[in-house]
């Protein structure tokens, strides 16, 4: 066995027999024990209130800073909670014009004892009505009491920061652990009764062997082999034999250990002073980055650069990481004039608590503990103007992040949100019902990117843009190329916003995939990519045979239809630049739903098509141009797509066709071995000379139909707004369907894969008879709105039967009619089109 | 812990003015938690600045009060003591300790509160204590024109209760301090 389970015998002995020094007793514990089923010893370790668990940490390290601890917390309550009534010298000091009860000196005990009630009666305030559902134990009269105690305590130790509502709630939880740790042990006591009674015994009979053997042996080197064979009894020995989690606790809590009864680590009778050490450690961030006494103040922190008071300045920091992540969602709250502290205050002081119930609470600590607090190493000296401080460690990152994807996770009915008031009031009702792990694994990629961006945030993004985001820039100026004809001003997107998406997505992928390099990832990245595309290609193919042959058939028919719709929509420029203005709060909309969708689906498994739609997505940005603003909001995701072909009728439909052909041209351009390997790279410029002559011709017949195409646009337009409530709505449900039925998932994309087909069939029929695509346009819109139907049904089902938001209720209820005569509307255009 | 503030004979307006202001500077609302007043306020007025810094007040019947619906008597038990409450002048002879000690059987009381003497007086008797918190205003007698002003703070805690004296002596607060504990056969008699 490693000397680390001798070592109980042998500590015991140098307390008892005082004979053995204390190298002895400080043998080295097996490294990273992990107290996992000790939550309060694990936060105790991670808060600094104990030496961490390196290998040079034994028991009696701990059971050391354990005492110390203790000490400290119980002089300063001895010093601090004055008590007039104590006689000791008051009677003997003469000083009574001073410590009267009517003195007017704040210093005088009776003044410190005044001021310690008024205290008191606030904490008591809040103390009273901390967790009701919890009543059982916090408000106990003892429990009340020890938490009164420590806030009292910690409030006099610091008078300049004094006591604020929601200290309260940052102890609790401290004390709740210890509490649960405490009965924890109780229980493994009761399982190994004998290992914790008989300890004594046990050791009183080895200690006259030992003894008798330090008579010679005391100086010599060898003692501790010696007293170690001496000390492997049977006790022991049966010791060993326990689980080595058991051994820590019976370790950890042996009366006669280092420190005697005050070195028990786990100990009912100190679990005020422990909870007070971790306080403490919380609250003043133990030499930390992020204190959260740092968030009660009003007055900012000194180094800091923004001068604004440190919570303001973390909510701050909080929408910088949110503006990276999602600036949609970031540019929406910004334009309802929410500001970040409104909620983030409460997110913050409380670290949480509030948001979510105790025991998910303490698995969201669990990890905010266990990030590291120590300040890391400043980048670089230029990034002084936007760096806040509460990136400065990955704790501090870790607490952000876990805001911003809490954020995320109500994106969709935030952005359903048209006022403050609503939005505040979703952004403070936090939905109870969270996957807690979900958002702690979002909230990790979330802290990777945070610390990155922290380090970049003051250089403009263009630099690094360069560097990393190559692969966005080379395929822009590729497809742009290709794309020769049409004259292609870029669109005014923020170019940080798809470098930072993307730039999110490798980061994910890299965790999942285990590769560190982004240079490597970039490439292989592309290569799924391009694996997609055929993939796709292939299935919307209804007969297998060699893929090589059959794309670049598809494309050569499909490009055919996207030059039509090209030409179609150039002529129908100038109108959509007017509906550009209209539905660019609409397709702004569209996207952060296509985009909730895809951090949903991030989650999950297919990270392959959501890397493919990301791509794709900043491609069709990239080369957008005045009628790319649909391809914009028409991304391949199937669920986009159903999505933008449920509210744009035909044309997004068939925009959406336009981008996969658009991928399936710049993706072999892009890989960065320009020939061989992908044998679509030889199609590709035939395709795209296709695409020119073909079109032309096309553009013949295509005018025959556009009068009806305008129409069409018209009709959207009319209903637009009315569309764009409903979608929302039904992308809403989608989502929640995804989220609580798996098998809707896969129903939905099923239905949307069968959407695809249905597109790209229309493309092959494009070139013999526009009338047909018409009629196919119209059934798969017939289909769409089903799909959208059989959503609001599920809606509704588990609107009433789940407890979701009330408001979001009130919402669908109000929309409902709206969105119902919508899809009448819809099923009578689509009825038009296929009698057509 | 309870403070109770105990005062009396301020003679208001007649024979003094208003409290010393160094009194009034002390008592704050906030602190006192009870206040017995033996009488001779003597107006409505220095009753409700009582009032402003304790409500409950309990105020005994003196000669010179206007308001005549303050008992002769009154007793209240704070903590586990027993606190008796008369003006003073009805025992004859006036501050005599045997006199008071009958009353204070009589009322069965640990604490007997009287005034009138204008002198401030605190005698540890039979188990009990007999105080007389002299003039909060300094306001002549019919014994003395030489009165200093002065009240009395006692802080009940439990079984123990001090007795602070505050007493103006040349422009100068002087707090003396009178510590009492009750014998616990005492509170088992009642």
């Amino acid at each position: 066995m490693p000397p680390a389970l001798l070592d109980p015998p042998l500590s015991k002995t140098s307390s008892v027999s005082s004979l053995i020094s204390g190298t002895i007793s400080q043998e080295p514990v097996p490294e990273n024990r992990l107290f996992d089923d000790l939550r309060g010893l694990q936060w105790r370790i991670n808060l600094g209130v104990l030496p961490s668990s390196s290998s040079s940490t034994s028991v009696d390290d701990l059971r050391r800073a354990t005492a110390n601890s203790r000490r400290r917390y119980a002089s300063l309550r001895g010093r601090l909670l004055v008590d007039p009534h104590v006689p000791k010298d008051e009677s003997s000091s003469p000083n009574l014009v001073m410590d009267n009860p009517l003195s007017q000196n704040p210093n005088s005990t009776w003044g410190r004892f005044f001021h310690n009630a008024e205290l008191e009666r606030m904490v008591d305030q809040d103390l009273s009505r901390l967790y009701p559902e919890h009543g059982n134990y916090f408000q106990t009269k003892g429990c009340q009491g020890i938490l009164r105690r420590i806030l009292l305590l910690w409030c006099l130790r610091h008078p300049d920061c004094g006591y604020r509502q929601g200290m309260h709630e940052l102890l609790a939880p401290l004390l709740y652990v210890l509490q649960v740790d405490v009965e924890r042990l109780a229980e493994v006591r009761k399982l190994y009764e004998d290992h914790f009674t008989d300890r004594f015994d046990g050791l009183f009979c080895q200690e006259n062997d030992l003894s008798y053997s330090f008579d010679f042996k005391k100086s010599s080197d060898l003692t501790d082999d010696e007293i170690g064979s001496h000390g492997k009894g049977m006790k022991i020995k049966s010791l060993d034999e326990l689980d080595p989690k058991i051994q820590t606790i019976v370790l950890l809590s042996d009366a006669y250990g280092v420190e005697g009864e005050l070195g028990i680590v786990l100990s009912e009778k100190f679990i005020e002073h422990d909870a007070y050490c971790m306080f403490e450690a919380l609250m003043n961030g133990a030499h930390g980055s992020v204190a959260m006494a740092d968030f009660f103040s009003y007055s900012p922190v000194a180094g800091s650069h923004t001068g604004l008071p440190p919570v303001i300045e973390a909510s701050a920091a909080l929408y910088h990481l949110l503006s990276h992540v999602d600036s949609s969602l970031y540019s929406h709250l910004v334009d309802l004039g929410v500001e970040p502290q409104y909620f983030a205050l409460r997110w913050l002081r409380v670290l949480f608590g509030r948001e979510f119930s105790l025991d998910n609470l303490l698995i969201v600590w669990d990890e905010i503990f266990l990030s590291d607090n120590s300040k890391m190493e400043k980048h670089a000296e230029d990034n002084t103007d936007t760096c806040f401080r509460i990136f400065h460690s990955s704790r501090g990152a870790f607490i952000s992040a876990i805001a911003v994807a809490m954020l995320l996770h109500i994106r969709s009915s935030l952005l359903a949100t048209e006022n403050p008031t609503t939005c505040l009031q979703r952004l403070l009702s936090f939905p109870e019902n969270t996957n807690i792990k979900k958002l702690i694994e979002k909230a990790k990629s979330l802290q990777t990117l945070a610390l990155s961006t922290e380090i970049s945030s003051s250089t403009p993004a263009l630099v690094e843009y360069n560097n990393k985001g190559k692969s966005v820039i080379t395929r822009s100026v590729t497809t742009i190329a290709c794309e020769s004809g049409s004259p292609k001003t870029p669109k005014s997107l923020l170019p940080d916003n798809s470098y930072w998406e993307e730039k999110w997505r490798v980061v994910h992928s890299a965790e999942e995939l285990k590769q560190d390099g982004v240079e490597k990832q970039v490439p292989s990245q592309k290569k799924r990519w391009t694996e997609k595309v055929k993939l796709s290609l292939k299935r919307t193919v209804s007969e297998p045979s060699s893929s090589t042959i059959k794309n670049g058939k598809k494309e050569s028919k499909t490009s055919v239809k996207r030059s039509l719709l090209e030409d179609l929509s150039k002529e129908l420029g100038s109108e959509e630049d007017i509906e550009n203005l209209g539905c660019h709060e609409t397709l702004c909309q569209q996207d952060n739903h296509s985009l909730a969708v895809e951090a949903e689906q991030q989650d999950d498994d297919s990270d392959v098509s959501n890397n493919y739609g990301a791509d794709d997505r900043c491609l069709s940005r990239n080369t957008g141009s005045e009628e790319n603003s649909f391809n914009l909001a028409s991304p391949p995701n199937e669920f986009k797509d159903h999505e933008n072909v449920s509210q744009k009728s035909s044309v997004g439909s068939n925009l959406s066709l336009d981008v996969i052909n658009e991928i399936s041209y710049s993706s072999p351009i892009d890989s960065p071995l320009p020939i061989s390997d992908h044998p679509e790279n030889n199609l590709s410029p035939v395709a795209g000379r296709n695409n020119d002559s073909t079109g032309n011709s096309a553009t013949l017949s295509r005018n025959i139909k556009l009068n009806k195409f305008q129409w069409l646009w018209k009709f959207g337009r009319n209903n637009g707004e009315l569309m764009s409530e409903k979608r929302g709505l039904a992308s809403e449900a989608v989502k929640q369907t995804n989220k609580y039925n798996d098998q809707s998932n896969t129903a939905s994309s099923s239905t949307a894969g069968d959407l695809c087909s249905s597109v790209n069939f229309n493309g092959d029929s494009a070139d013999q008879n526009v009338m047909g695509t018409l009629k196919n346009i119209g059934q798969s819109m017939l289909e769409h709105i089903q799909v959208i139907e059989y959503a609001f049904q599920q809606e509704c089902g588990q609107g009433t039967s789940l407890d979701n938001n009330t408001s979001k209720n009130v919402l669908v209820g109000k929309g409902q009619v709206t969105a119902m005569s919508a899809l009448k509307e819809l099923r009578k255009i689509s009825n038009l089109l296929s009698e057509m | 812990m309870v403070l109770v503030l105990a005062l009396g004979d301020l003679h208001v307006p007649h024979r003094a003015a208003d409290l010393p202001a160094k009194f009034k500077s002390m008592l704050v609302p906030g602190k006192i938690q009870h206040i017995i007043c033996t009488g001779n306020l003597c107006i409505k007025e220095v009753h409700d600045y009582l009032k402003t810094l304790c409500p409950d007040l309990h105020i005994t019947r003196g000669e010179y009060d206007e308001e005549t619906k303050y008992p002769e008597t009154k007793t209240l038990t704070i903590g586990q003591f027993k606190l008796g409450l008369c003006r003073g002048h009805q025992v004859v002879p006036w501050g005599d300790l045997d006199s008071l000690a009958m009353l204070q059987r009589q009322l069965d009381v640990d604490i007997l509160v009287t005034g009138h003497t204008h002198q401030f007086t605190a005698y540890k008797h039979e188990g009990g204590v007999v105080i007389n918190p002299g003039s909060a205003t300094g306001a002549y007698s019919s014994i003395t024109y030489d009165v200093n002003p002065s009240f009395v703070l006692m802080d009940i805690d439990g079984l123990r209760v001090v007795v602070y004296v505050y007493e103006l002596i040349d422009g100068e607060v002087k707090v003396d301090k009178i510590d009492f504990k009750k014998t616990s056969s005492n509170s088992s008699a009642h």
